[in-house]
């Protein structure tokens, strides 16, 4: 695959592309679907907005593409006010959450489609019309209808059908949902692959925290038309701002706790156990005593020691082995801690001394690795409802 | 007895009425054929022969089948600007609906006497052009072929217009957002993906026009008059002024052989220009 990509991109080196949106709000009627969304997107990012369903994200596309305008703010594309702009006139591809394609088309014609409006030479058409159907792995399928395809098949025209015209930037809206695993892992190297070589901007949505972190310069976590953060997978990861960003990328482990004081450590009582936190490890919220909170702790973060243990410097609580998992060169482990269910993350070879389940053992972290966040609002926690 | 059997008691139970009606249609048929084609108790085409025979009943199935094609084609070409109007117009669409349906409200032999009220040799238009001075001697707008055109394509654009209408709803939402994004304006979005996809309902609309319109009566009686006669109002004719059933329904048979002939003619330009598209 990489073989055919390097032949189908031309080696014109795209420096436009970048996005600026400025305190964007869209509302239906009184529904405020997007609230004073700010994002800069510069010019060959691979920016994927994260969420879950309902949250805006294709509504931020389409505002980017022209199909609808903003009820607040403005969208610029190249430092250019895109109000009043068409669809066509913007530089821009779409891959469409339903794919629509056009069902009177064969495969080519569809892929054929933007390059014929721009009235590019028969010959040359054809050449790349092909390549592009080589590329997504579609090669001699050109003549099918489009009913005759399979669900990863439309998605692959699809693709096709927006990056034969090379734009310099591409709206993705779920163009991965319907493929297999290891088809998805190609097309996502492919993508990303496609996305290097043309300098493209890639607004790319997915409910697929994994494949966000793995293909992305840049991830927005959104929520109910928020924009909760942006910023590098790993930043995210390593310091989520609330408690809706940690939940939604990685794994997490959470303890339901009350602050009983602020003194200069934060003294926190929970079902497992009391400790102190550093004050620091409060995020997004000046707890008080007597406030309701939840500690975060990530699964490798995590030690499960023998019940005599105890380590300088740690945090160590009861617990009980539930089970054991050990998925090639990691190990997980279900714990109970207190009321609640918890999942530690250690690299198997480490785990020299493994407990069988059912047998009580202590759990430890480095008090400086917790995070305090303030409790989920309601509806945040509905999110997630749909979302577990 | 077991509910085995009572499904099946039920069910037949239920298959009586289509009987019913399959039997009447047998009936009526087998009626018609008899009276076409029997004569003084022996197998006859004389009946036929006495329609070949007149040329001015030639003139008679020229007359049905040119004035329908022409009222099937005016009736989509007017229908489809409106279908589409009620296609965008989301949130008015049944509104607007009731709007172009409410002429199904009012008989059709009302409509029609509206028509000659606007169309007679005394009617508005004509006492307006005179007014205007346009004209010294009125139009001719009915008695003739104009006013049954006119007059049957009235009738029939709300039926052209629910079946363009359908098939533009069932295109898949976004297409045209697709279109636009890949750099087709408007226009071009509208010639390449929704007229050909919405083709289907206009074919329907075509074949289920000229069909009515071949078999219509009541407005070629009214606004044709008794010169200018429809095969419909030509049977009418035979059946209530003549009493002649024969020949009659002999008429009749030719009519349905027409409608046959003339139905595998639009389903086989169908297949032609949907050549693609399932
Ligand atoms: N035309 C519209 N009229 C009214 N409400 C709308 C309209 N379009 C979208 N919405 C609402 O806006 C919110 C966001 O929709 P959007 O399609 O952007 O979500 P999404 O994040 O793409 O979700 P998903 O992941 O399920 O595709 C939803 O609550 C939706 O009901
Ligand atoms: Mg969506």
């Amino acid at each position: 695959m990489t073989t055919t990509l390097n032949q189908s991109v031309s080696d014109v080196q795209n420096v436009t592309g970048s996005i600026d949106i400025a305190s964007v709000s869209k509302s239906y009627g009184d529904t405020e679907v997007l609230s004073n969304v700010n994002l800069n997107i510069p010019a060959g990012n691979f920016l994927t907005l994260l969420g879950p369903s309902g949250c805006g994200k294709t509504t931020l596309l389409r505002l980017i593409a022209g199909f609808i305008e903003p009820s607040k703010g403005k969208i610029a594309i190249d430092g250019r006010d895109m109000n009043g702009v068409p669809t066509q006139k913007r530089p821009i591809g779409m891959v469409f959450q339903n794919l629509a394609l056009f069902p009177h088309f064969s495969v080519a014609e569809n892929v054929a489609y933007g390059l014929k409006l721009r009235k590019t030479p028969a010959a040359e058409m054809q050449q790349r019309v092909d390549r592009f159907i080589d590329l997504v792995g579609l090669s001699g399928m050109g003549d099918r209808r489009i009913a005759q395809l399979s669900g990863g098949q439309k998605q692959r025209v699809a693709l096709a059908r927006s990056l034969v015209l090379e734009p310099s930037i591409l709206l993705l809206d779920e163009p991965l949902s319907a493929l297999d695993m290891q088809l998805r892992k190609q097309l996502q190297i492919a993508l990303k692959d496609i996305q290097q070589k043309l300098k493209t901007t890639f607004v790319f949505v997915t409910h697929d925290q994994e494949e966000a972190t793995m293909i992305s310069d840049t991830v927005v976590v959104m929520s109910n038309g928020h924009v909760q953060q942006v910023g590098a997978p790993q930043d995210i990861y390593a310091s989520p701002e609330t408690l809706f960003v940690s939940k939604f990328i990685g794994e997490l482990n959470e303890i339901p706790a009350r602050v009983t004081d602020t003194g200069p450590h934060l003294s926190i009582d929970t079902a497992a156990g009391q400790f102190t936190l550093p004050a620091s490890a409060a995020r997004g919220f000046a707890p008080r005593t007597g406030d309701a909170a939840v500690i975060c702790l990530r699964p490798e973060q995590l030690k499960v020691l023998p019940t005599g243990a105890n380590v300088a410097g740690q945090t160590m609580l009861d617990a009980r082995v539930v089970s054991r998992l050990v998925i090639g060169p990691l190990t997980r482990v279900s714990l109970r801690v207190g009321e609640t269910d918890m999942i530690a993350v250690m690299m198997t070879d480490a785990d020299t001394a493994p407990l069988p389940s059912g047998s009580a053992c202590k759990v430890s972290f480095n008090p400086d690795h917790a995070r305090l966040f303030a409790p989920l609002s309601d509806d945040m926690a509905s999110a997630f409802g749909e979302h577990a | 007895m077991n509910s085995g059997e009572r499904v099946t008691f039920t069910k037949s139970l239920m298959l009586l009425p289509m009987l019913i009606i399959l039997a009447m249609f047998f009936i009526s048929v087998f009626t018609l054929f008899s009276s076409a084609f029997v004569d003084r108790g022996g197998f006859s085409l004389k009946y036929f022969q006495q329609i070949i025979d007149r040329p001015d009943y030639h003139v008679v199935f020229y007359r049905t089948v040119l004035s329908s094609i022409t009222v099937a084609i005016l009736a989509v070409l007017f229908s489809y600007p409106i279908a589409l109007l009620l296609w965008r117009a989301n949130k008015w669409r049944n509104l607007l609906l009731i709007v172009v349906l409410v002429p199904w409200l009012v008989s059709l032999v009302v409509r029609t006497y509206g028509w000659i009220v606007l169309l007679g040799p005394k009617g508005f238009i004509n006492a307006f052009l005179g007014w205007l001075g346009v004209v010294d001697e009125p139009v001719k707008l009915m008695f003739n072929d104009t006013g049954i055109i006119i007059g049957l394509t009235h009738v029939l654009v709300p039926f052209a217009v629910i079946s363009i209408l359908s098939s533009l709803l069932s295109i898949e939402e976004n297409l045209e957002e697709a279109s636009r994004v890949l750099g087709a304006s408007g226009f071009q979005t509208f010639r390449n993906i929704v007229l050909p996809l919405s083709l289907p309902g206009v074919f329907t609309a075509l074949m289920v026009l000229y069909l009515a319109s071949v078999g219509a009566i009541v407005t070629p009686l009214l606004l044709g008059g008794i010169t200018e006669k429809f095969v419909g109002s030509q049977i009418y004719q035979e059946v209530m002024a003549t009493y002649n059933m024969s020949k009659a329904a002999a008429w009749s048979i030719c009519l349905l052989s027409l409608s046959f002939v003339s139905l595998v003619i639009i389903k086989l330009i169908e297949r032609r220009a949907l050549r693609g598209q399932e």
